[in-house]
Parts: structure tokens; sequence; C-alpha cells
């Protein structure tokens, strides 16, 4: 199965691109037009799909992917299993910083709390940290093309204090308490 | 949990002991120990398995009458902090302030006596039995009648009736409450909302307890979609019945329902008489919902799981998302309650 390697590819001269996988493919186009906006300094692309594996005929056209962005709906169970099974191809070496889960709906608590939970269980198992997007209003979405940003400028390596990805992503990853763990390895 | 240097052997400096379920608090953020403070007693989780439901025919144990008092309406269901100074004992002294206070407020700026005879009489009786095990407090049940003061003796109506339970609530964590707190987390009203508010604001001056809604999510109603065709083969089920709804252009409601042998059969393989030493894991729930959810998909080419869970409803009982539950059958209402009472515990902030 051929899986999506980050490093497979040379990188473009001031380029940096982000994939953006979502399977209701709302807030998809609304976050890649923000972010499009927002960044002067670099160029972005801003690749959009609804799950992977990513098309084979586009293979050989596609750069380097910089920054992985799952976006996850938590009110619907679609949104999370899809989600999960496109994980499946992605090799292991994107984990090291490239990958990145973004939920929207976090706040209808009642509803999502025990979605949540699976989402942080299954991006502290990855070692991927996760945003939590306000996707209705416009502010909501240009704060969350910030975040977005900010980690691809690292994970794109043109962060000016050399931080690495991987770096970031040992500060930013997701982690859960102890007895959140234990409960979810018995 | 760290034990804390303390001279008085408060629950908080008592090591929780760790059991086969562990304890957590599933919140936004990973809980650190800098905002546990002494107050936060236990912190409790759902289970991830339960005992199947055990059919109980507990006409020997609780009167008919007061079953009957069960089974008959829609009940909508809220969380109750644990009450300050109750005694089952002074039930008629209760009864009496809270229908002073419902007659006050109605008639707000005239001053009314306790124990006057007015358009409201309100009853408070227990129902012994119910509660399984011996932490668990009795069940109260209120009923409000309205007795028109110029009405014939016979004129008395029922228009509000509520109930108070507890049915195998954490062992733990009810016997960490302090001495003067009784916990009753389960509160079923039916009848308006007027009067709703009105008792849950006495309850809250009179034991400084705090009320609030408990909608049932989606777990829940997957749990008793479950539970309830489990007791197929003991008790027809008749029918189980999922509403759905979609959130497409338009709304689709989507309203699924399934034989019940059917469903057995798929819950029977699932969840193998062998295998069971009588518990239900959540997988084994997820898995029947998972295996509805593709027959659904594989007739219609509709995604159920984008979609939100609304009601479940058999034969035994209905429940809505919105809190509203109907108990349909009396034999297997400890299962209910005990699930009910499980979730009100969770959902209660303490």
């Amino acid at each position: 199965m051929a899986l999506l390697t980050p490093f497979s590819k040379v990188p473009e001269v001031n380029t940096a691109t982000v994939l953006l996988i979502e399977n209701e493919e709302e807030l998809q186009v609304k976050l890649a037009n923000s972010i499009v906006q927002h960044e002067k300094d670099f160029n972005v692309n801003v690749r959009l799909a609804k799950k992977l594996p990513l098309p084979v005929e586009n293979k050989e056209a596609r750069p380097r992917l910089d920054l992985i962005v799952f976006i996850i709906n938590l009110l619907s169970e679609r949104s999370f299993q899809s989600a999960e099974t496109s994980l499946a191809h992605l090799h292991s070496d994107c984990f090291l910083g490239k990958v990145c889960f973004l939920v929207t709906n976090a706040r209808c608590g009642s509803l999502t709390q025990e979605r949540l939970l699976s989402v942080r269980r299954l991006a502290s198992s990855h070692q991927c940290p996760v945003l939590c997007s306000e996707h209705r209003t416009a502010d909501g979405v240009q704060a969350s093309a910030m975040r977005l940003l900010t980690l691809l400028k690292v994970s794109a390596g043109m962060s000016p204090l050399s931080t690495t990805a991987l770096f970031l992503s040992s500060l930013t990853r997701c982690s859960l308490s102890s007895d959140l763990e234990e409960d979810f390895l018995q | 949990m760290e034990e804390r240097g303390c001279a008085v052997d408060t629950p908080a400096s008592r090591p929780v002991a760790r059991k086969n379920k562990s304890y957590g608090r599933s919140c936004v953020e990973a809980p650190s120990y800098f905002w546990q403070t002494p107050g936060q007693l236990t912190v409790l989780k759902l289970p991830t398995t339960r005992g199947a439901a055990k059919s109980q025919i507990i006409t020997d144990k609780v009167d008919p009458e007061h079953i009957a008092l069960l089974l008959r309406n829609e009940w909508k269901l809220s969380y109750v902090t644990p009450l300050h100074c109750f005694r089952h004992n002074q039930l008629s002294s209760y009864a009496k302030h809270l229908s002073s206070f419902i007659v006050a407020e109605k008639q707000q700026g005239v001053a009314v006596e306790v124990g006057m005879d007015a358009g409201f009489k309100v009853t408070f009786t227990t129902v012994p039995g119910l509660a399984e095990s011996d932490v668990d407090a009795e069940t109260v049940f209120i009923q409000i009648q309205s007795k028109p003061v110029f009405a014939a003796a016979d004129a008395v109506k029922v228009v509000w009736r509520g109930w108070l339970t507890c049915v195998n609530g954490d062992p733990e964590y009810l016997r960490s409450l302090p001495a003067d707190f009784v916990s009753l987390p389960l509160f079923f009203t039916n009848g308006p909302e007027s009067l709703t508010t009105l008792v849950k604001s006495w309850f809250g001056r009179t034991f400084d307890a705090n009320f609030g809604s408990l909608p049932l999510n989606s777990s829940t109603l997957n749990w008793l979609a479950a539970l309830w065709t489990g007791c197929h083969p003991t008790c027809n089920i008749r029918y189980l019945k999922l509403a759905w709804r979609l959130q497409s252009q338009p709304v689709l409601d989507i309203s699924y329902t399934v034989n019940p042998q059917d469903a057995w059969e798929l819950w029977n393989s699932i969840h193998t008489p062998e295998s069971a030493d009588d518990q239900i894991g959540e997988k084994e729930v997820q898995a029947f919902m998972n295996g509805l959810e593709t027959h659904f998909f594989r007739h219609f080419k509709i995604h159920l799981s984008a979609g939100r869970l609304l009601t479940v409803s058999t034969s035994l009982g209905s429940a809505h998302h919105d809190g509203k539950i109907k108990i349909g059958n009396s034999e297997y209402i400890t299962t209910l309650l005990t699930l009910l009472t499980e979730y009100a515990l969770f959902k209660m902030p303490t």
C-alpha cells in the first residue's frame, strides 16, 4: 500500500504546502482562503482532500507536503471514523511533527465529550497536537488559520529560530493523564 | 493519587483505592493536581462494562401501586446534588412546607400560613424496595394535587409528579459524602414546567440542592438499545425503534424500526452467550450499533453515523436525547435506573 511519506520529495524555495483533510468538506475551504490571505512572507499552497489515500494520478505533480491537518467534526461519528481510517495511509515518519488534528464543535459539551476524548486518545497515541477551532465565525476561522500557519512555518523549516518540527511536536503534542491512558490500554 | 500530609483524615487525604475500573475525570484539559482542592471528594467515570439487564420481579419488593405510578408517565430527567439534612421521617412536614411554598409563590404578596388548607396538596411518600445496595437512599415520590378551594372533595386532580431516586450508586462516592448529606441524584418530573421550577427552588432553599438537566448522549442511548435488545428472549420487546436526525439539506429525520428477533440475533452474534459472564462491554455495544448502521447503509446508502441518534424505544421503554424517558415494564426497571443513576452521578458537577 503506497503510504504518504514526508521526505520523498525535494522542497521548493520559499514555499510551504499544507494538506487539509476533512470528511464534510465545509471548513476546509474557508480555512484555505484564510490561510492564503494571511501569509505574506512566503508562498503557501493549500491542498484539500476528503480522505487518504490521495489519488495516484497526481502523485508526480504533487509538491512535498509539510503539514497534514485532519479536521474532525465532533458532532459526527463518521467524521472521526474517516479520519481514523485515513491515518493508516500515512507513513510513520509523518508523525514526527507533520500531522495535526483540528476539531470543531468542541463547545457542545454534553454531546461531544466522549468523542473529544477519543480524538485526544488517538492524537496522544500518535503524538500529535489537537487544536480546537470555532468554525462558524470569521474570527474563529482566522484564529485557526494563524495557528496552523505557525505550525506550518516550523514544519516547513522556515522558523527563524531554527525550531524543528519534531521539537515543536514534543511541546505541543496532546497528552492524556495517566488515569485516562490506563483505561484506554485495558 | 498523592497523599497529602494532613492531620485530619479528610476524604482527600485518604488514598483513593485503585480498582479495576480506574477513576479519572474526563474533561477537556488534562487534570493536574493543582486544581484538585480538598473539596473534591472522588472523581467518577462511567464504567466500560456493565452487567447484563437482569429480569427482576420487583413486585415482591415494591408495592405494585407504587410501580404503577412510575410506569405510566413520560418523565423528564435531571440530576440533583446531594441534599443537606434531608430526613426520610420528616416527609409530612416537608409536604406541608412545599404546599405552602407553592401557594405563596403563586399568589405573591399575600402571606400564607404553613398548614393552611389551600389550593395545592402535596404528598411525599417513600417507595421502599427500589434501592438496591445498602448505601442507596430510599426513593421518594412527590405528588402535587390541585385542590380548588371551592370545589367538591373529590375534585382533586394530580397535576405534578416527581420522584428522587438512587439505585446502585457508586458506593465509594456515596460513602465519602459527609454525614448530613443524602444523595438522591436522579430526579424524574412530569407536569407543568412552572411547578417543576417551584419544586426545584424549594429544594434549593431547604436542602441546598442544585438541579441540572440531564440530556442523554448517544452513548447512553446506545447502551439502552443494547441492554433492551438483550432482554428480548425473556421479555418480548416487540420492536426496536431508533430515530436519527441528519443535518443535510433538507434535514432528514430517519425512523429505523428493527424486527426484535433480528435485533436479538444480531446482538447474540456479538455478545455470545458462552462468552457472557453477564458483563457487556462498550465495544460490544459499539459493534451492535455499527451492525445496524452498516445494514442501513447497504440499503439506503446513507451513513447514519453522520447524524445524531435522538430516541431509542422498545416496549420496555423509550428514551429521548432531551432527557425524557418512559418506562414500559417494571421487570427491568432496576437496570435502567442503575444506568441512569450512574449517568446522573457522572454529570453532576462535584
